[in-house]
């Protein structure tokens, strides 16, 4: 027996010798490296196939569409296993967790039938259409104007830090329908084919010199009016639906941040700092952390088992973007004068990894809504504050 | 379930609650605060009414025979009530350790009695200088220099150490060792664990209540023509209280629920437990007084009830140092991290 052990129902604990048995036969030896270059992006679309064609692609949608229509505990159970095993980062959640839901609730049937195998399949990626230069946490001063024109709405602006821009068929984007001063009541959410003329996307080099995010730029960009989403000028509300599927429960669990534990321990045993007892410490300070998001995430499923989405949703992203920051610190802080090295050979195996890793932690705390913002959604809708004076 | 309350479970929060509500008020607790308070037994005594002392005692023994998870609701009431009493020391952990490693002479003459409310029972683990209500307790479990020994009071030696928290009554408990009173040596780290995970417990229900005293101030106190609860800056501060503090609680769920289902991290899981709690009760403990302001820092303001009593149990079965190492050092001892606290397959088929 072993402490991680964890009483589940029959069902979940065939679910999950399911799956151990499946990853274990069809994970790629190694991983796969970060979806960058273009023949690795290739590698990545047959795992997602191979996923797909397993039935695996999109647990949480429901059968009619494709997926399992499987209830959170599952999907939990699927995504520890998925992260014990070492399996690629999924590359096409854009489409998966927010586009694809908001088209089963808004799209046509034509739509519906167009889109949502594709993602199934991964043969359309998506991306993200929401921030802009001056519209980052105040997203609903958003700029880019779409104007109505016959059948279409004619696209102006710029999106920013736009993630998997670069390899992209379609961005589900917010635009700037109504006047400029109309703040989150002039916003309408629309689907945008990204080989349209007028679209030019460049890539931005990030902090760890990988290119994860582009800008794109709309210069009288065609797009059908049917592929709004939602009314005209009633875009901020789908958006808010769809933000709170990327903040929810479910895309990470405490078994991520156990294999970064035991990178730490590596390093720990390749520098002889085993009897270190502040090094001791911060490792009793990381697991309990890591403990706590677990048993966080197991009220999160169990109340949502039973009906009720609580407010502990809106502390899932805050908690674990956080941990991951803090635990990635204390690996650098082993790491020490080795922090720097971009060269595994004189610093230890796995540092230069580790230390990219540890660049890319920064960035949770900023996406997907910085912390801040989190902090102001916890303080007013769960805790009840006065909102502060806004326009 | 662990990670949801029971119908029952809510019931009995719910009693718990409107009991402390009528009998344990802020000007209650300033009043268990007097010397001698410890004296009267009246609250005591409609704990027991209400079932909540007979909770975890065997049926054979008058109790109700719950498990031990049932107490988890009661314990944040308590900590959120501020409740004098040591509940914490009687049903979470003299009650399981008795029923669990006590001779059957001492489970037949305590049990019973614990159940009925005629006993005050308290503890003194680990380095712990003193014991809660250590002025009246009837029976001790007392960690000595030759394992842990279960007291009645005609073998204490009691001496007076007044607490910062008066409504604690605490004093340092001393026997001579002596085989009669001696548990099972197993008995220690699960006394020493239970402890943990009960004050986590008990930790967050008081942190819980200093979140909710400086909401409704920030509420209502206004500053610059606006309340200051509309500030960013002292919203940041109650929202980071709240993220540590529900984030926290699931982890003592989980760990008062793991010896009753027989799983073998109860001691980690403690550890984490009462680490998570004890930091959320420093964090909230920091923020909710800088949010009071200067009444905070007052003794006619009730808040410093509650950050007295969250002090004195950050440093209760463990500091915070404490349960971190003893958690590194399971991280450092674990050859394979994955396999120790990973998820596992279940063996039964």
């Amino acid at each position: 027996m072993t402490t991680g052990q964890q009483q589940e129902s029959r069902a979940l604990a065939e679910w999950r010798a399911e799956i151990r048995a499946w990853l274990e036969a069809n994970v790629p030896e190694g991983g796969l490296p970060d979806p960058e270059a273009g023949a690795i992006l290739e590698e990545h679309r047959a795992w997602e196939r191979t996923l797909f064609e397993a039935g695996y692609a999109a647990l949480h949608w429901p059968v009619e569409y494709g997926g399992k229509g499987a209830d959170l505990d599952a999907r939990i159970v699927f995504q520890e296993e998925y992260e014990r095993a070492g399996a690629p980062l999924r590359m096409n959640l854009g489409g998966l967790m927010l586009a694809g839901p908001t088209i089963m609730k808004y799209g046509t049937l034509e739509q519906k039938e167009f889109w949502l195998p594709a993602i199934l399949r991964c043969d359309h990626l998506w991306c993200q259409g929401f921030s802009e230069p001056g519209a980052g946490s105040d997203l609903a001063g958003l700029r880019t104007s779409a104007v109505v024109d016959g059948e279409d709405l004619v696209v102006n602006g710029q999106k920013i830090w736009t993630s998997g821009g670069l390899h992209a068929d379609w961005m589900f984007a917010m635009v700037r329908t109504g006047d400029p001063q109309s703040g989150h009541r002039g916003i309408t959410y629309v689907m945008i084919d990204m080989r349209t003329p007028g679209i030019d996307v460049r890539p931005i080099t990030q902090i760890n010199r990988q290119t994860g995010f582009c800008e794109v730029f709309f210069t009288d960009v065609r797009v059908p009016l049917a592929n709004v989403m939602g009314e005209l000028d009633g875009g901020w509300q789908v958006a808010m639906e769809a933000l709170a599927h990327e903040r929810g429960a479910g895309r990470r669990t405490y078994v991520t941040f156990l294999n970064d534990l035991a990178q730490i321990r590596r390093f720990v045993t390749a520098l002889g700092q085993e009897d270190d007892t502040a090094v001791r410490e911060d490792l009793g300070r990381l697991l309990t952390a890591v403990t706590v998001y677990r048993h966080h995430v197991g009220r999160t499923v169990a109340d949502a088992m039973r009906g009720h989405v609580g407010p502990e949703a809106s502390y899932n992203k805050l908690y674990w973007s956080e941990m991951n920051a803090q635990i990635h610190e204390v690996g650098m802080r082993v790491l020490a004068g080795r922090a720097e090295l971009q060269d595994d050979e004189k610093s230890l195996p796995g540092a230069e990894k580790w230390q990219d890793a540890y660049w890319f932690s920064r960035a949770p705390r900023i996406f997907a809504g910085t912390n801040q913002i989190q902090k102001n959604i916890i303080s007013e809708r769960v805790l009840g504050l006065p909102k502060e004076p806004r326009r | 379930m662990t990670y949801a309350f029971t119908p029952e479970q809510e019931d009995l929060r719910r009693t718990a609650r409107d009991l402390f509500a009528r009998t344990c008020t802020a000007a209650d607790v300033r009043a268990a605060w007097e010397p001698g308070a410890e004296q009267d037994r009246s609250r005591w005594r409609r704990m027991a009414d209400l079932g909540f002392l007979a909770a975890n005692v065997p049926t054979a023994f008058d109790g109700m025979g719950l498990g031990d998870a049932e107490l988890t609701v009661l314990l944040e009431e308590a900590g959120y009530a501020a409740l004098p009493e040591p509940l914490l020391e009687t049903a979470a952990v003299v009650v399981p350790v008795l029923r669990e490693h006590g001779s059957a002479e001492q489970r037949a003459r305590w049990l019973p009695r614990i159940a009925a409310g005629e006993v005050l029972a308290t503890a003194q683990l680990l380095d712990a200088p003193v014991a809660p209500y250590g002025t009246v307790a009837d029976l001790a479990l007392l960690e000595l220099e030759d394992g842990l020994h279960l007291v009645p009071a005609e073998r204490l030696t009691r001496e007076q150490a007044p607490s910062m928290d008066g409504a604690r009554h605490t004093a340092a408990l001393r026997a001579v060792p002596d085989p009669a009173t001696r548990l099972p040596g197993a008995a220690l780290a699960e006394a020493r664990a239970r402890g943990a995970a009960a004050a986590a417990a008990v930790l967050n229900g008081v942190s819980r209540r200093l979140l909710d005293m400086a909401v409704a101030y920030a509420k209502e106190r206004e500053q610059f023509g606006r309340p200051i609860g509309s500030f960013q800056a002292v919203k940041h501060m109650l929202a980071e209280v709240a993220l540590e503090v529900e984030t926290s609680r699931p982890a003592a769920w989980y760990a008062l629920s793991t010896w009753a289902e027989g799983r073998p991290d109860a001691v980690l899981a403690s550890s984490a437990a009462k680490a998570a709690a004890t930091a959320a009760a420093v964090t909230a403990s920091y923020h909710t007084l800088q949010v009071h302001g200067g009444i905070g820092f007052t003794w006619e303001h009730d808040l410093h009830l509650w950050l007295k009593r969250g002090k004195a149990l950050e440093g209760a079965y463990g500091s915070l140092r404490h349960h971190h190492r003893l958690l590194g050092d399971a991280v450092i001892s674990s050859p394979d991290l994955m396999a120790t606290f990973g998820p596992t397959l279940s063996t039964a088929s």
